[in-house]
């Protein structure tokens, strides 16, 4: 190998230029520059063939004279106090390298491919490096290949075919012997002049405000990854070659439309990004070379700038409307293209929040380089156009009779090879449709995936035709019921039903529903809490041919009247007579009425009925988006589909135990109740309410061996949460539907219950409730897809033009065959808008699927390569919460009836994660409580928004649109902080009060607060009632949490269920009276309360009992003790005779500790074991001794100490009661007299302490000191060191000793116990 | 035959998809969308039919008529 260098003439400084500053456009690389001083991702290349003699050495000679030539090579860049600034130096070393590669023979070519990357891959720093760099490798005689390589800081693609041209030139002169004609560019400092002036002019403000103007409403930038990421260090690229003729073809037809065949690339990458990604706005990205009219056409330099091209890609305009909006766009741009494109960033706010502006690029590169080097000809090949931050399309016309060449290159970290493949096959298969298409055609009759995409998207995902008896919902269930008859069909509560006892019952009402006008054709109603009479009921109305209408009792009347008016039932089914508003007109058939004697005289055999498949099984309402619900309506054929295919799919036997718990009005209730009844299994009912409290669930599922159930995945998050999750292994299967499943909560599923199968179902109602499944693997991980078609049924991911997406690209998700619901009920415009149907003359259009009807989920999907179905959002505002659908229309609607609002909007707000809450918005002067409170009389509970906030105005964005993102969050304020609000009164109230705000999210709950008044959804309930269970160890259900919201009404419930725990002001306090393990002894401080345990003992766990020990005469008037040694025998009595024996284990804060300590030797000299002694910051006798006892004022002091407050200006006992009443302190809610018993309690124990003397504790103490600097600077834990035997192990905690037991500290303080608890227990 | 002014403007007119008499003679042709793909395409057309000489960074330098017209054979 040998290196040329240049030769240089003199010192090196000698003749080198001033120091010019950079032009914007370079400024904007220096920049991306620095962002990543290592990247090599500036470095742009070209290798250039020469095919035919060359003389290297006249080569390496004409290198050199143009390197001379042309500044930009010569270029030193130095970042200086006023900025970067640059030199052209008057000669640098011009680094060549030449290799005769000859000898490899056939890996020539390869060996040089190898050494050109390699260096691409070498970052370049402009302040020591030359900018530039040559090879000339020889890889045949008659062979080279010349590769060069320059910064993009200096150069552009215009700029490499000036030096390319000019190399040709001079070589050519020099090896026929001539003189070279005389330098043609022009010097660097004139470009950097221009861009001065520029910057100086008027034109430059028409630009900006232009660019300004123009992009101000932008849409966000389009992504065909679905995403963005940051600049990569290097680039995928996948290259295709256009031939001559399809060239000719696009010229030709870029000749009838009038444009170019650049206007025509861009048209199709923009129609195609439009389609990818879902988009009507798109604005691509657009390099211009920026030298018409501008010296720059004889510099070699860096020029090139991006603009945005915004167009509007619409299916029904055809392409040459699309071709026209280019032209016209192209040259609304070019009239600024001087503005840089950092600089549009900039004016946008765009750089700081690193935002794109433009999607992919579209680079078109016409440069000419018909040139020869002495006769010999060259090919040029880029090897890199500079960083890529997403995608870019580089498109490159040699002029070399060859076609264009197409480049599609992609930032690695958001385009596989793969998917560069996948997006340059479908934009060249575009192209060919397009280029043979009429051009006036609507766009829609193109599709963007090839041929082989659509058929594996249509047809082979879709495979799923297969033949079925036509049967009904109810038959098979009837022939089972003749199959087993005394097989186990119903289990709920003590009740159980054989098939024969269910099925006749079931005979027997259906005749009785005949009578009332019950059959085919019909509907009838069923308004029946979940029960065995529930399924009896239902069975019954299928029975008697009619579909039936589950009506939630939960609902309010006023939703309950719509859906009746609506359906018209012929009757309805309820448990009793007042089930329904009475207003309501439809003939009832209460059950508490139709006692066995009156059905008896009907046989009890099914009743004939002219059923086929194809009439109405139910009648489901689901939210809808007008503000009214709707009724979807689905046949026989489509449920007994479905169900046959689960069958199959997941075979139930007889020994299988088929949970119910959803509600009749949601349509996973359909298989949970008739699919086990169809196949000789047992149908296990829960009762009503139980389907919300996982840890009622649990046991249930656990007691009755269920085998099969479903869960809403956010439900089954709240179930895997819980201990008793894991307890269910009776369990096989567990399905999920209703919304998303996340992965987490797979991945704790198969944690908890490793071995149970986990499937994830997707289908609306609209589809006879599952279209598609997925089997979850323990390991996989991603997005859960939700899976493949169901039996005769197909999945189609269309875009906006309704062409079939490929793999990858998200699209809307249509459902086609057997299971389609036959539509809404009195609702033909809306059922025609959904459910949409094949042109009627039957014509097939072209890149459609092949289907007469398909229905629009609006659901947002994709298909993988395997041909599973993603799920990736809504593409209206339909939401989901705890499964349940929801359409915001609806909500908005309801909001906007009321009196007094003015405008209205809802949303589904996550102001803390996992937290989806709904929240309405009102204008106007309406009461936004009393517009909540009005909803909640008219909507079903799930529909109700956790707040209704009032605002002045709504936020908008840019385009005039609402700006939901700038709505302000709800805020929700308890009573606690209020003046005149009730205190929590005793542990209970105090405890549920701190919950309450715990799990809300919410300062100062009062007593009196409802829960979901405070932004309380169900899966919060679901939490709270875990954290009352764990702290009180009390069995809440989440059925009293709705009945009772309030912490009061809770506590109330808790003392009634809980009378052990006794009265607040007892010896001895129950802050936890059960769980397994040894209890732990609290001893009260000063003030004589133990509450202040009852954080610790909610931290300690359920398995914990804490007990408080509370001085005697605060709830009477017995006589204050008169030593301590007196006081602490009274409580270890009191401890023995709940604990009659040891080990003990006993705690005290303060006044407390000395009182525990006292209590441990008590014990010890009785000859109990003592295993825990853990003392508070709590100091001994001698330590006060010296200080005078506290008067009352002192006393007052400590109350308020004891309530976690400073004395500053309370005078006397009212001045103290006010402060603790307007802080909320629970002691507040005492009875006078017993805080005034307290205002005694306190100094009593100041002056018994100081008269004490300690005896030897035999053992280790646990001590916490409160750290933070104190006026009693000589309290120290070692002064316990004479009255204990053992070792004292110290830990310091920041805080004053009045916070010791605030929450941050108690954390610090339950980790230390729980870890020497767990010793103790070994 | 040679290039005149009136022809070069039809033949710009043309390329552009405009009306010639929206074309001005003095007026920077960028704004009017004159790029460099549409310049060489005249350019080449020029060179076959009119035997003109000027190269591309001589038209693009000035993209006017008037400029254009000595450069092109047309003054």
């Amino acid at each position: 190998m040998t290196v040329l260098t240049a030769h240089r003439p003199g010192p090196a400084e000698a003749g080198d230029g001033a120091w010019l500053p950079l032009t914007t456009a370079q400024e904007g690389m220096f920049y991306a520059q620095a962002l990543d001083p290592l990247s090599p991702a500036q470095n742009t290349a070209e290798c250039l063939v020469l095919d035919g003699p060359l003389d290297p050495d006249a080569f390496a000679a004409a290198l050199r004279r143009v390197a001379g030539e042309a500044d930009a090579l010569r270029v030193r860049v130095q970042d200086t106090e006023q900025g970067p600034r640059q030199q052209v130096r008057e000669s640098v070393e011009a680094p060549l390298t030449v290799r005769d590669l000859r000898p490899a023979g056939e890996e020539a070519e390869r060996r040089a491919q190898e050494w050109m990357r390699a260096d691409l891959a070498t970052p370049c720093d402009l302040a020591r490096d030359p900018a530039f760099r040559h090879a000339l490798l020889r890889v045949g005689d008659r062979r080279w290949l010349w590769y060069q390589r320059v910064h993009h800081l200096v150069i552009d693609g215009f700029g490499h075919a000036l030096l390319v041209r000019r190399t040709a030139e001079v070589y050519s002169a020099l090896v026929g012997g001539e003189e070279p004609g005389p330098r043609t560019f022009r010097p660097l400092a004139d470009l950097v002049a221009e861009d001065a002036a520029y910057r100086a002019s008027e034109e430059y403000a028409r630009d900006r405000a232009h660019w300004g103007a123009a992009l101000a409403d932008r849409p966000e930038a389009p992504r065909l990854a679905g995403r963005s990421a940051l600049p990569a260090r290097t680039f995928h690229r996948r290259t295709a070659h256009l031939a001559p003729e399809a060239t000719q073809e696009l010229r030709a037809l870029a000749d009838r439309l009038r444009a170019t065949w650049p206007d025509l690339l861009i048209a199709a990458q923009a129609l195609y990004v439009s389609r990818a990604c879902r988009r009507d706005d798109v604005v691509l990205g657009l390099p211009m070379m920026g030298r018409m009219g501008s010296v720059a056409l004889r510099v070699p330099g860096m020029v090139m700038n991006v603009l945005p091209l915004r167009l509007t890609v619409r299916p029904e305009d055809s392409f040459a409307d699309l071709v026209r909006q280019v032209v016209l766009g192209v040259r609304q741009v070019r009239r600024h293209q001087r503005y840089r494109y950092e600089d549009i960033r900039r004016d946008l706010g765009l750089l700081s929040a690193s935002r794109g502006l433009v999607g992919p690029l579209v680079n078109v590169m016409p440069f000419d380089y018909a040139v020869d080097f002495a006769g010999t000809p060259v090919r040029a090949h880029n090897l890199s156009a500079g960083p890529v931050d997403d995608l870019t399309l580089n498109i490159y016309d040699r002029a070399d009779g060859r076609g264009l060449r197409i480049d599609h290159d992609g930032n690695p970290a958001l385009y596989g090879r793969a998917d560069l493949a996948a997006h340059q096959e479908r934009f060249l298969h575009l192209l060919d449709r397009l280029a043979r298409t009429d051009p006036h055609a609507p766009t829609a009759v193109h599709g963007i995936a090839t041929p082989a995409e659509e058929a594996l998207v249509v047809e082979e995902f879709n495979r799923t035709a297969r033949a079925l008896p036509p049967t009904t919902l109810i038959g098979p269930i009837e022939a089972q019921a003749a199959r087993t008859p005394q097989a186990t069909a119903l289990v709920y509560g003590s009740t159980t039903l054989s098939y024969a006892q269910l099925d006749a019952r079931a005979n027997r009402l259906a005749r009785h529903l005949q009578t009332r006008g019950a059959g085919v054709g019909t509907v009838v109603a069923v308004s029946v809490p979940r029960s065995a009479e529930l399924v009896v009921a239902l069975l019954a109305v299928l029975k008697t041919g009619a579909a039936y209408l589950p009506l939630d009792p939960d609902y309010p009347a006023a939703r309950l009247a719509l859906m009746l008016e609506d359906a018209a039932p012929v009757c309805a089914v309820t448990d009793h007579a007042k089930r329904l508003p009475a207003s309501c007109g439809t003939p009832l058939v209460a059950l508490v009425d139709l006692d066995e004697t009156a059905l008896a005289c009907y046989p009890p055999v099914p009743p004939a009925r002219p059923l086929t498949p194809a009439h109405p099984a139910y009648v489901l309402y689901t939210s809808g988006s007008t503000g009214r619900p709707k009724g979807v309506v689905v046949p026989h054929r489509a449920i007994d589909n479905r169900l046959r295919w689960m069958q199959h799919t997941y075979p139930l036997t007889h020994a299988d135990r088929v949970l119910q718990k959803t509600p009749s009005s949601f349509d996973v209730s359909v298989w949970e109740f008739f699919w086990p009844l169809r196949e000789g299994a047992t149908l296990v009912v829960v009762e009503p309410g139980g389907h919300r409290d996982p840890a009622r669930l649990a046991e249930v599922i656990r007691h009755q061996d269920i085998t099969v159930c479903h869960f809403v995945p956010s439900m089954l998050q709240a179930f895997l949460s819980g201990p008793e999750a894991a307890g269910c292994t009776g369990l096989n299967r567990v399905f999920c539907s209703g919304e998303a499943l996340h992965r987490e909560t797979a991945r704790a599923f198969f944690t908890a219950l490793p071995g149970v199968e986990l499937h994830n179902l997707y289908g609306p109602t609209e589809a006879a409730v599952d279209v598609s499944h997925h089997a979850l693997e323990p390991d996989a991980t991603g997005p859960v897809p939700i899976g493949r078609p169901v039996w005769n049924t197909r999945l189609h991911v269309l875009d906006a033009a309704g062409g079939p997406c490929p793999p990858g690209v998200p699209g809307e998700l249509h459902l086609a065959g057997s299971q389609l619901a036959d539509g809404y009920l009195n609702r033909t415009e809306l059922t025609a808008e959904r459910f949409v149907t094949a042109v009627p003359d039957g014509r097939q259009e072209a890149h459609r699927p092949p289907e007469q009807r398909m229905y629009r989920t609006g659901d947002l999907a994709r298909w993988t390569e395997e041909g599973e179905v993603v799920y990736l959002g809504r593409t209206d505002d339909q939401v989901k919460l705890s499964g349940q659908r929801i359409e915001l229309g609806e909500i908005e609607a309801a909001l906007a009836a009321r009196a007094g609002v003015t405008g209205a909007c809802a949303v589904v707000r996550e102001d803390r994660p996992g937290e989806q809450r709904l929240v309405g918005y009102v204008s106007g002067d309406a009461d936004p409580a009393a517009v909540r409170t009005a909803l909640a009389a008219e909507l079903p509970a799930h529909m109700v928004p956790s707040a209704v906030v009032a605002v002045a105005e709504f936020p908008l964005g840019p385009s005039g649109k609402l700006d939901r993102g700038r709505l302000p969050a709800p805020v929700f304020t308890a009573s606690g902080g209020a003046a005149g609000g009730r205190r929590p009164a005793g542990p209970h109230e105090e405890l549920l009060t701190r919950l309450f705000s715990e799990v809300l999210g919410v300062p100062d709950v009062g007593p009196e607060d409802a829960f979901f008044d405070l932004g309380g959804t169900s899966l919060l309930a679901v939490r709270l009632v875990t954290r009352v269970r764990e702290t009180h160890g009390a069995e809440l259900t989440i059925g009293s949490l709705f009945e009772a919201p309030t912490p009061a009404a809770l506590a109330a419930r808790l003392e009634t269920a809980a009378p052990v725990s006794g009265d607040a002001l007892d010896l001895l306090l129950a802050l936890r009276p059960t769980g397994e393990r040894t209890p732990l002894f609290a001893l009260h401080p000063a003030g004589g309360l133990a509450w202040c345990y009852a954080g610790l003992a909610a931290r300690l766990g359920p398995e914990q009992p804490v007990w408080g020990v509370q001085a005697r005469g605060l709830a009477d008037d017995e006589p204050l003790p008169g030593s301590l040694l007196e006081e602490a025998a009274d409580y270890a009595a009191g401890i023995r005779a709940l604990q009659p024996h040891g080990p003990y284990r006993l705690l005290g804060w303060s006044v407390g500790g000395v009182l525990a300590h006292t209590v441990a030797v008590l014990l010890q000299e009785a000859g109990e074991r003592v295993d825990l002694l853990a003392l508070l910051d709590a100091f001994p006798a001698e330590q006060w001794r010296a200080r005078p006892a506290p008067e009352e004022g002192d006393a007052l002091t400590a109350v308020l100490r004891m309530a976690g407050f400073e004395r500053t200006t309370e005078r006397d006992r009212d001045d103290v009661l006010t402060t603790l009443r307007r802080a909320g302190s629970p002691l507040a809610g005492l009875a006078d007299r017993t805080l005034a018993r307290i205002v005694d309690v306190v100094p009593n124990h100041a002056r018994l302490m100081r008269e004490h003397q300690h005896r030897v504790f035999d053992g280790d103490v646990v001590f916490f000191t409160a750290a933070a600097p104190r006026a009693e600077t000589w309290l120290t834990h070692t002064a316990w060191q004479p009255h204990v035997t053992g070792t004292i192990t110290n830990h310091d905690l920041a805080c004053t000793h009045p916070r010791l037991l605030r929450d941050e500290h108690l954390d610090a303080i339950t980790a230390t116990l729980v870890s020497r608890l767990a010793r103790l227990d070994g | 035959m040679s290039l005149t002014p009136e022809q070069i403007r039809a033949d710009v007119a043309d390329a552009l998809g405009e009306d010639p008499a929206d074309i001005p003679l003095d007026g920077n042709l960028v704004d009017h969308g004159l790029d460099s793909v549409r310049l060489m395409t005249l350019l080449e057309r020029w060179r076959r039919d009119h035997g003109v000489r000027a190269d591309f960074a001589d038209l693009a330098e000035t993209p006017a008529i008037e400029a254009w017209a000595p450069l092109l054979g047309a003054a």
